[in-house]
């Protein structure tokens, strides 16, 4: 078992987690934060989609015991004072959600994919989320939400 | 499952030795996937995050680009000293799954995992690029045609890891050129195409070729690219040298595609490529 | 009451989404009770064996198990919806690799894993039978030699093998009816297995409690499927079991019958805890179930003018190892048979056939995409052979408003002809299409029909003591948005604003019946029920302000936001609302004001229109929808591959409750259709899945779907709905595999039969073309 801490949402968590235990399992079973979901678990669908330093990666393939000391922000922190950051309000409001179940991952990497590109085209928002599988919406209004958030901030 | 992370190659290498059945730990796009399938189990990992030195990028005097084995796929995608011919590594781990795999996986795991239906291999084999190695009794290098032997096979000894990936200078006005076909965007290629090429008054003066998810390992074929070299690079010049690459391919038949449709795209794919690169080439 | 419908029509944000946003939804996999354990299977590794033993004696010794159940822990009989075949575990056999055969309750999930690989199980294989060509042939292994006693609710085979069921419909003169015609075109179709792939693997939660009822939360469809199938497979009586759906994380069809809930619910008895049970994805495709494969014949004929004369259909499905839905879907496959034409003369035949592979079953469609693809693909055959241009050939022949459907039920608004033309006239269809050198462009389209209306449900509707109402119905929303839809239609038939109702969470203590989130039947169905309900309501609420503003019920008109005021000449300054009605009828006269509805659709067949044998009863079933698409593809010669750039649907919905969702149901249903039709296949080798994996198996992302999916919602009021409303879940997934077929043929002048149209098929077929 290894003693760890690190930095989620903004606050110092603690872990002790045998070597094995991904980012994923820890957010959702020893931090209860389980608003990243587990779809496939082998880095293919993005659903578990968390920023590790600012950078979008599937926490189903980091493992908790490696990143020690960094800094994590899961769905659960996007926002602040417990309103929806422009991301989470820009999917709401487009209509992207119907099932839900992709979504955190889907607007985790979005977000991260929108700091790198703040003034994208369609296109490159379909390339920028090309590892995030949603099975429900056909992705227009997903694409939709991210050019609402990039006009909404000001792009 | 014993937990370590060395700061310094000598460290993880004498952690390697000290127990056979552990292993490092690169990016994790691929270990930690096969960790959580229950694929493998070792009994110690040993995390090779915390070595800074895995992660330089050198331009040597004599052009040669060294790459760090940690570098991540997204910085290769980005590396804007992988330039003329030698982008085509470049285009090949933009092409690898998807950006938050691109920001885990590394190119000594690639290299080290050996998968020749994984993007990087071929690229390096066409840049003839130098896999460098370090074990307890030492450093040494070996080119990468020679440094994937089999199916996730390579000349890695026990104990032994990749450190650093080198790439040769290549001629000035040479262009890459990685050329994918793959079921749908992102996943493993059907079949893929490196290319390093140099055009001279309308012929090619340089070429260099390299399949991926062509058989056991990448596919690169001299007296393919013997052919090629002095022609146009279309007509009977590339059916003669795509009739050599094939004759040197075994593919599987995969839920990707069967091998005889991988064999049927080769010779379309390998034109296709030379097309694209053509128009880039100075 | 018209100009107080402010619910209905309004693209209103589904009543979760910010939940969902804010990554706060609790799906069954986010719960949590104190003492949970966690469960894991153990599955067959054989297509077909006898179990023989069972020795859990090295499993039980692992530190941190608790529990341990096998087919000796069944305390009930079969399930299965039209055919009682199935069991909780297997039973005596196991009858294809992955299906469970033991299950376990540990502290924590690796250890129930690993506990489940120490169960010592003892087979003696059989001779398996993996396809349907195996499974027909003489000597055959028989998979379930019990059949003729299992209880079924249609007429079945008799003494016939593997063969589950067989029905036939005839209309007109049936296969006579092809001396007719001039031309005659035949072909086979194959069509391969579909994933559901929904994001949310299933996953139960099973808690018994001290009054000795068990509690089940799972990622269900149908909480009273659930309940039934727990009732019929553990023998508990209903009573004693109450389930429950937190937020679902996708179905398309999977999740409506047994998705682990029985095997939880033993583990969490046997246990004395409650247990949580979430399968990895690749358990998920290997045990679960998936869309029907098959063969599908067809031949049509037609007068040289254009006339559709003759249709005859003969398909066979593959099962897989149990019923489930099987005899069902293909049934409506046959129903589908003849497409949406006034083709006179029809033959409908259909199979479906045990093999040794998981249970074939209910997927988006629901046996009309295989249908739709072969006889949608050869309408396109007869169009160039007559030379007539494929959307007016559709036109021509397309069934009308009063005609009988295949089955002999009126049909009672049709907007098929104006599906066509919006498709034909919103994707420019004459217009050449140009490609880029290497590349080939073309338009394919699609005329559909599905159903809205089917079995039963019921709705609640109670006036809370401050005046909002609680609307509370059986059913479950499994990302389609049926809790906001139905809150409108609640909202709208008392005129107040969807912040007053309030959506219980589907609970079969407190809820009324209702079959499931399926069949595209919720909308529809269910909003009849609502609709009824809310009626009641409404009227002892006007009762009630009669009194208390002393005038008569008719003087009164409901107002929005929840207020009744007089409605007379010379105008009464009298107003009051549904909190002081609320008051009244808690603390004075009348006691508590509750609503309920029920609705069952009645719409029998008519034998004298066709001859129909071996199919379930389709009097519940009901209420046709239709709809057009018209796609452009570009095709690389090169690879074969194949890009939809642009898709235009046109669906008609009677009226659009929530537009968004609907234009939402449409573009995600078609991206689904999509996936089926280009790189979507789950493959078998000896019965064992070859692919069981988002790695392997691959649908459609972001760069696949196309940017530009043009949604045409048309609204031709249903009339027998008091919404007017028809039902869109299905309908967008059902063209989406002819219209792309349709488009590669335009095109390149190819004809591929066989789907999904991978780049390997459609490069073999280019290069043969020459």
């Amino acid at each position: 078992m290894i003693n760890i801490t690190l930095e989620i949402n903004g606050e110092e968590r603690e872990l002790c987690v045998p070597a094995a235990r991904t980012m994923l399992d820890a957010l959702r079973n020893d931090l209860n934060l389980t608003g990243t979901k587990n779809a496939c678990n082998q880095g293919v669908c993005g659903a578990c989609t968390v920023l590790l330093d600012g950078t979008a990666v599937n926490a189903c393939l980091v493992l908790a015991a490696n990143i020690a000391g960094r800094k994590i922000v899961t769905i659960e922190g996007l926002g602040e004072g417990g309103r929806l950051s422009p991301m989470q309000q820009a999917f709401v409001d487009t209509g992207a959600i119907q099932c839900g179940f992709c979504m955190s991952g889907m607007i985790v990497s979005a977000t991260a994919f929108l700091t790198e590109n703040p003034k994208p085209s369609r296109h490159e928002i379909r390339a920028g989320l090309s590892g995030n599988l949603c099975r429900c919406s056909g992705y227009v209004r997903v694409i939709d939400a991210v050019i609402l958030a990039s006009e909404r901030m000001g792009a | 499952m014993e937990f370590y992370q060395p700061e310094t190659i000598e460290q993880a290498l004498a952690l390697l030795a000290a127990d056979p059945a552990a292993m490092p730990l690169a990016g994790g796009a691929t270990l930690v996937a096969m960790l959580n399938a229950e694929l493998v189990e070792p009994s110690a990992l040993i995390s090779l995050a915390g070595i800074e030195e895995l992660s330089a990028v050198e331009a040597m005097a004599d052009g040669t680009l060294w790459l760090g084995a940690m570098i991540s796929h997204a910085d290769l995608a980005t590396e804007e000293r992988l330039s003329g011919g030698h982008s085509v590594l470049r285009q090949a781990a933009a092409q690898i799954a998807h950006p938050s795999v691109r920001n885990i996986g590394t190119l000594g795991g690639a290299v080290a995992h050996g998968d020749p239906s994984s993007d990087l291999p071929a690229a390096l084999v066409a840049a003839d690029a130098v896999i460098k190695m370090a074990s307890p009794t030492g450093k040494r290098s070996i080119a990468a045609g020679e440094f994937f032997e089999d199916y996730l096979t390579t000349v890695l000894a026990e104990g032994e890891m990749v450190t650093a990936v080198g790439l040769p200078r290549l001629p000035e006005n040479a262009v890459g050129h990685y050329e994918k076909f793959a079921r749908v965007h992102g996943d493993y290629a059907t079949l893929s195409v490196a290319l390093i090429l140099a055009m001279k008054g309308g012929e090619c003066s340089y070429v260099s070729v390299a399949l991926g998810s062509a058989g056991a390992k990448p596919v690169r074929v001299p007296e393919a690219e013997a052919r090629l070299l002095g022609s146009a690079l279309d007509g009977a010049a590339v059916q003669d040298a795509a009739q050599l690459l094939s004759e040197a391919s075994d593919p599987v038949d995969d839920v990707r595609g069967s091998a005889e449709y991988r064999l049927m795209l080769l010779p379309r794919l390998l034109q296709r490529a030379l097309n694209v690169a053509v128009a880039c080439a100075p | 009451m018209s100009d107080i419908e402010s619910a209905i029509g309004k693209s209103l944000p589904r009543l979760e989404a910010a939940e969902k946003a804010a990554g706060k939804a609790i799906y069954t996999g986010d719960m949590e009770l104190p003492g949970m354990l966690h469960g894991a299977l153990l599955t067959s590794p054989y297509p077909h064996a006898r179990i023989l033993s069972y020795d859990v004696s090295a499993a039980l010794e692992l530190p941190g198990v608790k529990a341990i159940v096998t087919a000796e822990d069944i305390t009930g009989g079969y399930i299965g919806l039209v055919c009682k075949d199935e069991s909780a575990l297997a039973r005596g056999k196991a009858r294809y690799i992955g299906e469970p055969v033991a299950a376990v309750a540990a502290l924590d999930e690796a250890t129930a894993r690993l506990a489940a690989r120490l169960i010592e199980v003892e087979y003696e294989e059989l001779p398996s039978a993996t396809t349907v060509e195996q499974a027909m042939a003489e000597g055959a292994p028989v998979l379930h030699e019990d059949f003729a006693d299992y209880v079924k609710v249609y007429q079945a085979p008799e003494h016939e093998g593997n063969l589950l069921a067989r029905a036939e419909a005839i209309m007109g003169r049936g296969v006579d009816g092809f001396d007719e015609a001039d031309i005659i075109v035949e072909g086979s179709y194959e069509v391969g297995a579909q994933y559901h792939a929904y994001m949310e693997p299933v996953s139960v939660l099973a808690s018994w409690g001290s009054d000795d009822r068990v509690t089940v939360w799972s990622s269900t469809q149908s909480i009273f499927r659930t309940q039934a199938n727990i009732y019929e497979g553990l023998g508990i009586p209903m009573g004693k079991i109450r389930c429950i759906a937190p937020r679902i994380g996708g179905g398309f069809g999977a999740k409506a019958e047994v998705s682990g809930q029985l095997i939880t619910v033993m583990l969490a008895r046997k246990a004395a805890a409650p247990v949580r049970l979430v399968l990895n994805r690749d358990e998920d495709m290997i045990t679960m179930r998936a869309r029907h494969p098959g063969t599908i014949r067809v031949r049509t004929g037609a007068k040289a003018d254009g006339t559709l004369v003759a249709r005859e259909m003969e398909l066979w499905f593959d099962a897989g190892a149990y019923s489930d839905d099987s005899p069902a879907v293909m049934n409506l496959a046959l129903f589908y048979a003849r497409g949406s034409y006034s083709i006179p003369h029809v033959r409908a035949l259909g199979h479906a056939v045990y093999t040794n592979k998981l249970r074939l079953g209910a997927f988006r469609g629901f046996g009309n995409p295989q249908a739709s693809f072969a006889s949608e693909s050869q309408l396109d055959e007869i169009a160039e052979a007559l030379g007539i241009d494929p959307i007016e050939l559709r036109i021509k022949n397309a069934i009308k408003a009063g005609e009988p459907w295949l089955g002999g039920q009126k049909i009672a608004s049709c907007a098929l002809v104006e599906s066509l033309e919006a498709v034909r006239d919103a994707s420019d269809w004459k217009r050449p299409r140009e490609a880029l050198p290497g590349k080939k462009r073309g338009l394919g389209v699609v005329g559909l029909a599905h159903t809205s209306a089917f079995l039963s449900a019921g709705a609640i509707v109670r006036l809370q003591g401050d005046g909002t109402i609680i609307l509370n119905v059986g059913a479950v929303d499994i990302g389609q948005g049926s809790d906001t839809v139905l809150s409108q239609m609640c909202a709208a038939a008392l005129g107040l604003d969807i912040e007053q109702v309030s959506f219980a969470t589907p609970d079969t203590d407190s809820a009324p019946y209702n079959y499931g989130t399926n069949a595209s039947r919720v909308t529809y169905t269910v909003g009849q029920a609502v609709h009824r309900a809310a009626m009641q309501v409404r009227m002892q609420l006007l009762e009630h302000a009669a009194e208390m503003l002393e005038c008569l019920p008719e003087d009164l008109e409901l107002r929005s936001g929840g207020r009744i005021g007089v409605n007379t000449e010379p105008p009464r300054n009298a107003e009051i609302s549904f909190a002081d009605i609320a008051g009244r009828s808690l603390w004075a006269v009348g006691g508590p004001i509750t609503g309920s509805g029920s609705y069952i659709p009645n719409d029998p067949p008519n034998p004298e229109h066709t001859q129909m044998t071996g199919f379930l009863g389709l009097d519940a079933l009901s209420v046709i929808t239709f709809g057009a698409q018209v796609v452009e593809v570009e095709v690389d010669e090169i690879t074969g591959q194949v890009q939809v750039l642009e898709a235009w649907c046109a669906h008609d919905v009677g009226r659009a409750i929530n537009p968004g969702m609907v234009e939402s149901q449409i573009e995600g249903g078609f991206v689904q259709g999509l996936g089926y039709a280009l790189c979507e296949e789950m493959l078998w080798e000896d019965g064992r899945l070859v692919n069981p994996s988002f790695m392997d198996y691959k649908f459609p992302g972001t760069m696949e779907a196309p940017d530009k999916i043009h949604t045409i919602v048309l609204e031709i009021p249903e009339p027998s709905h008091p919404f007017s409303v028809k039902g869109v879940g299905e309908p967008p997934l059902v063209g989406a595999a002819p219209a792309i077929n349709n488009a590669i043929s335009a095109a390149t002048g190819i004809r591929l039969k066989q789907i999904p149209l991978t780049p390997e098929r459609v490069l073999r077929a280019l290069l043969a073309k020459g």
